[in-house]
């Protein structure tokens, strides 16, 4: 209930940015469409679909399969895994591809479910060097080398 | 005749050595995805996009095909013995067959899963083989009006099967065909939506929002609820299902192929619905109804049969219209795309090879899939022990390389990851992700078409109602959105 609210209210005020961002492009005329055409239409479209959400949640029609809480452990999992993740992203370049997969790989097979250390090196070692073998080698997708140079 | 010579030229290409390397390969990863819950046949192919961009295009595809039908075996695998479906179109073959498994029947189970999915896959094709064509030829006399129809009435044919929300998949469609705007406009050329960025200049690309829909956030629905699930420990035995097997599983992969290939046809989540449709047909159909759920064979070959005819009814709308109609093709399109290769009306005539060789390399995967299921069952039930701890940061690096790939572009990694992330949240609150990232191939398309048609027509909207086809197509849509408003308020659930 509180979560489709919070979605029409998100997808309205979308909605309208779309409409005002538009106006910066051509509409042209209906004998000849022109750029802002389907995205305005597009943008009155989502008003009005998000305004009968918003009723139909409102009124209590809206069917609505209830999604499973997640626990306090299963949404710290996320944020670290998300965070590792976005750090990849940031790092990638500046780090190059070899370190940033083992670290990245490492920390995951901890944090995830925490595997022994042994493990957790074999496989971040392994798959870091076998998915460079993979993409740099054979497949020739241009890796970022990073400060190991290679 | 013709066909002969076509079918001839189609296992010539099929058979070249190469081509016969990517089709196991197809098959064997997308085994491997369908047994594996957590990554589905979307986000591998997805995956794999990156890499097809150096091959022929022929092997792309065959390759690319070869996943999807092949998670449809794996799917089966999991859902006997883990009674957890290893992807969605596999959730039914849990009720009856790892009741089987617990009855000390799973090597049965897993042999008819499989003989049925051969024979159906087979079925498909053969349907796919004679039907696409035909559909191509008569798509030729189809105008900008008819697409656009055509676009329209998918899309909201998707939203009225959808399982959840109505209201909320046509959101996740409009959404998508919003987010289809963003980059050059497709007729002038002018720039929407990309706030300068260079990454956002030809649009958003496909494989970081699907990798992020179908990958990230798969991924992060399951790091919320790390559970024990346990395989369950049986000698398999038996795998060949005898006599009375046999007679009892015929009919229902009979019934399950055609329904599967004509529901498959249909847009949306066509292996799904047609696994769901063939279980309640048979449950209705059998002399013994109430022991559906109890580990009957019936239960297991009609909704496996159905599914695999379906994966082959899919291709129809793209390979022969253009029109992509659930998010596995809405990648297919992209992967044909890539090559410079417009799926659509003149597919087949100006593709032969690509079309027939395709064609072929289906018969050639259904018999690989079966060697690679029977056999070698042990494989993938070790492969169903490995902890999700370890499997799901291999899942999540697969997606930052593949994504990585594409144009070593850091940006298109953080694309993903805002769609994976929103993806998450909207799935959490009962929005899914097919319609719109079905509705992101087709924008480009449908904004085309609705623009073009109001040329030919002064800016008339009447051009969509005076057209047969076209009136034919608004009505049905008309009819789709307005049928869950009147209809008697009574939810019959399965």
């Amino acid at each position: 209930m509180r979560s489709n609210i919070a979605v029409a209210a998100i997808l309205l005020a979308l909605a309208g940015y779309v409409l005002v961002a538009a106006n910066a492009l051509p509409f042209g005329t209906f004998h000849v469409p022109q750029t802002a055409f389907f995205p305005k239409i597009l943008a009155l479209l989502l008003l009005m679909l998000s305004g009968v959400l918003l009723a139909q949640t409102l009124v209590g029609t809206e069917v609505r399969r209830a999604s499973e809480r997640i626990p306090p452990e299963g949404w710290i999992r996320i944020g670290v895994t998300l965070a590792m993740l976005a750090t990849f992203a940031l790092v990638l370049e500046r780090v190059g591809f070899l370190l940033a997969t083992f670290l990245l790989m490492v920390i995951l097979l901890r944090s995830i479910e925490a595997q022994n250390w042994r493990k957790v090196i074999a496989v971040a070692l392994a798959t870091a060097v076998i998915s460079y073998g993979l993409f740099a080698w054979l497949l020739g997708v241009p890796l970022p080398a990073g400060i190991l140079g290679i | 005749m013709d066909l002969l010579a076509n079918v001839g030229l189609g296992f010539s290409v099929a058979l070249t050595p190469i081509n016969l390397v990517f089709c196991f390969l197809g098959t064997l990863v997308g085994t491997l995805v369908g047994v594996l819950p957590g990554l589905g046949p979307v986000g591998a192919v997805a995956f794999l996009l990156s890499l097809t961009f150096k091959m022929e295009p022929a092997s792309a595809v065959i390759m690319l095909a070869g996943i999807y039908y092949g998670a449809m075996y794996g799917g089966s695998t999991t859902s006997i013995l883990v009674n957890i479906p290893g992807e969605t179109a596999s959730v039914v073959t849990c009720l009856d067959g790892y009741r089987m498994a617990r009855q000390g029947r799973a090597g049965v189970a897993l042999g008819i899963a499989a003989f049925g999915s051969f024979i159906a896959g087979t079925v498909g094709v053969i349907g796919l083989m004679f039907l696409a064509p035909l559909l191509g030829r008569a798509a030729l006399r189809f105008g900008p009006p008819e697409f656009f129809a055509l676009t329209l009435t998918g899309l909201t044919l998707v939203a009225y099967l959808t399982q959840g929300s109505m209201i909320k998949a046509l959101i996740m469609a409009t959404l998508g065909l919003l987010a289809g705007t963003v980059g050059m406009d497709p007729i002038s050329g002018q720039e929407r939506f990309t706030y300068g960025t260079l990454t956002l200049r030809d649009g958003f690309g496909l494989v970081p929002v699907a990798m992020g829909l179908f990958g990230i956030a798969e991924v992060l629905e399951n790091l919320a609820h790390i559970g024990s699930q346990s395989v369950y420990e049986t000698e398999i035995k038996g795998l060949l299902p005898n006599a009375k097997d046999w007679k009892d599983s015929a009919r229902p992969i009979a019934r399950g192929s055609l329904l599967g290939f004509f529901l498959g046809i249909l847009p949306g989540p066509g292996p799904v619905i047609a696994s769901f449709v063939s279980y309640a047909m048979e449950k209705r159909l059998s002399p013994y109804p109430e022991k559906f759920g109890t580990g009957v064979i019936e239960g297991v070959a009609g909704p496996e049969a159905a599914n695999n005819a379906a994966t082959a009814g899919s291709f129809i709308p793209l390979l022969s219209l253009g029109i992509p109609t659930s998010a596995i093709m809405a990648l297919f399109m992209g992967a044909l795309m890539i090559h410079g290769i417009q799926p659509g009306p003149l597919f087949i005539a100006k593709y032969p090879e690509l079309f027939w060789g395709f064609i072929a390399s289906m018969y050639i995967g259904n018999a690989m899939l079966l060697v690679l299921n029977l056999p070698l069952i042990g494989m993938w039930v070790r492969v169903l022990k490995t902890p999700y701890g370890i499997l799901c940061p291999l899942i999540l690096l697969f997606c930052l390389i593949g994504v990585y790939s594409l144009n070593a572009n850091v940006v298109e990694i953080t694309i993903m990851l805002a769609f994976g992330i929103g993806g998450f949240l909207m799935r959490r609150a009962g929005f899914e992700g097919a319609p719109f990232i079905l509705a992101l191939v087709l924008g480009p398309i449908m904004e085309t078409s609705l623009r073009q048609s109001l040329l030919i027509s002064r800016g008339s909207f009447g051009i969509f109602v005076t057209r047969p086809i076209c009136a034919v197509l608004i009505a049905l849509t008309a009819a789709f959105l307005i049928w869950p408003v009147i209809r008697p308020k009574k939810r019959s659930v399965n």
